[in-house]
């Protein structure tokens, strides 16, 4: 279980796909900071680009729904979850049947938990070894 | 200092806000994000360095002005105008933090570059705005 403290750092973005980027962007400051390897650092943009996309997707009708991205770094770990305030994750609508993305953020990360409420938005929290899977 | 605002050049919504604990990520983070709404408000190369030098200089002395040892910064991206409100600080930070933006030699890095400047107080608080623009 991923454990609650004062967040390092807090991103609050509205929900457009303009702003994915940014948080993309904003992971290799981590990277930096952290000295994650590579593709480590490869695997937490990948995962958290598709949380995010999943936010501009699916959660909001209405433009200007926030998405909330929080990274914890640990000593050996780094936690990052993205959550959103609108529907919570669900099928999509311009496919059948589920897509790649939960089961690609599963295999990128060390541990995955997504919790999904209607109407009150999702949370998925990833996990990431500081040093390569 | 105080500066009325003399255009709206900002779109309705919500801002980006960016909070970070204080510490050594404060500076990789805000330049990162800074650079990317600066180049989404359409700011030209130069001014779009000088925002990530202003992000630089907030990310170096807003720490010591900050309530709850935390850099909190909104963001509000324009028509060639970026908007950083920067803040709670403790009451007296928003002076102190222009303050401490001076360089020897160069003057007063933030007071150079900002096209508008001032602090807002809000009940024990003190909030920083700064804007950036372009009109060429």
């Amino acid at each position: 279980m991923m454990t609650a403290t004062v967040a390092d750092v807090h991103l609050s973005l509205p929900a457009r796909a303009e702003n994915v980027a940014v948080v993309r962007h904003v992971m290799g400051a981590f990277g930096e900071a952290l000295a994650l390897p590579r593709r480590r650092l490869e695997d937490v943009r990948l995962a958290v680009t598709e949380a995010c996309t999943n936010v501009v997707r699916h959660a909001y009708d209405e433009p200007d729904g926030l998405m909330e991205i929080t990274v914890h770094p640990r000593e050996d770990r780094l936690e990052v979850v993205v959550a959103d305030h609108g529907r919570g994750i669900g099928p999509s609508v311009d496919r059948a049947g589920p897509g790649l993305g939960l089961p690609m953020m599963a295999t990128l990360c060390d541990e995955l938990e997504i919790d999904r409420t209607v109407d009150s938005g999702s949370r998925v929290a990833m996990s990431f070894s500081r040093g390569m899977a | 200092m105080s500066a009325p605002v003399a255009e709206d050049r900002t779109p309705a919504g919500p801002p980006t806000s960016v909070s970070i604990a204080s510490g050594p990520l404060v500076g990789p983070v805000l330049r990162r994000v800074v650079g990317m709404l600066a180049a989404r408000a359409d700011l030209p190369l130069d001014r779009l360095d000088d925002a990530i030098l202003v992000a630089d200089l907030i990310a170096a002395r807003a720490p010591a002005h900050v309530r709850d040892d935390e850099v909190r910064v909104d963001f509000q991206p324009g028509d060639r105008c970026l908007d950083l409100v920067i803040g709670p600080l403790r009451a007296g930070g928003g002076q102190a933090l222009i303050t401490d933006a001076a360089v020897p030699g160069v003057g007063n890095v933030i007071e150079q570059l900002a096209d508008e400047l001032d602090v807002r107080p809000e009940g024990e608080d003190e909030f920083l705005h700064v804007r950036l623009t372009y009109d060429g």
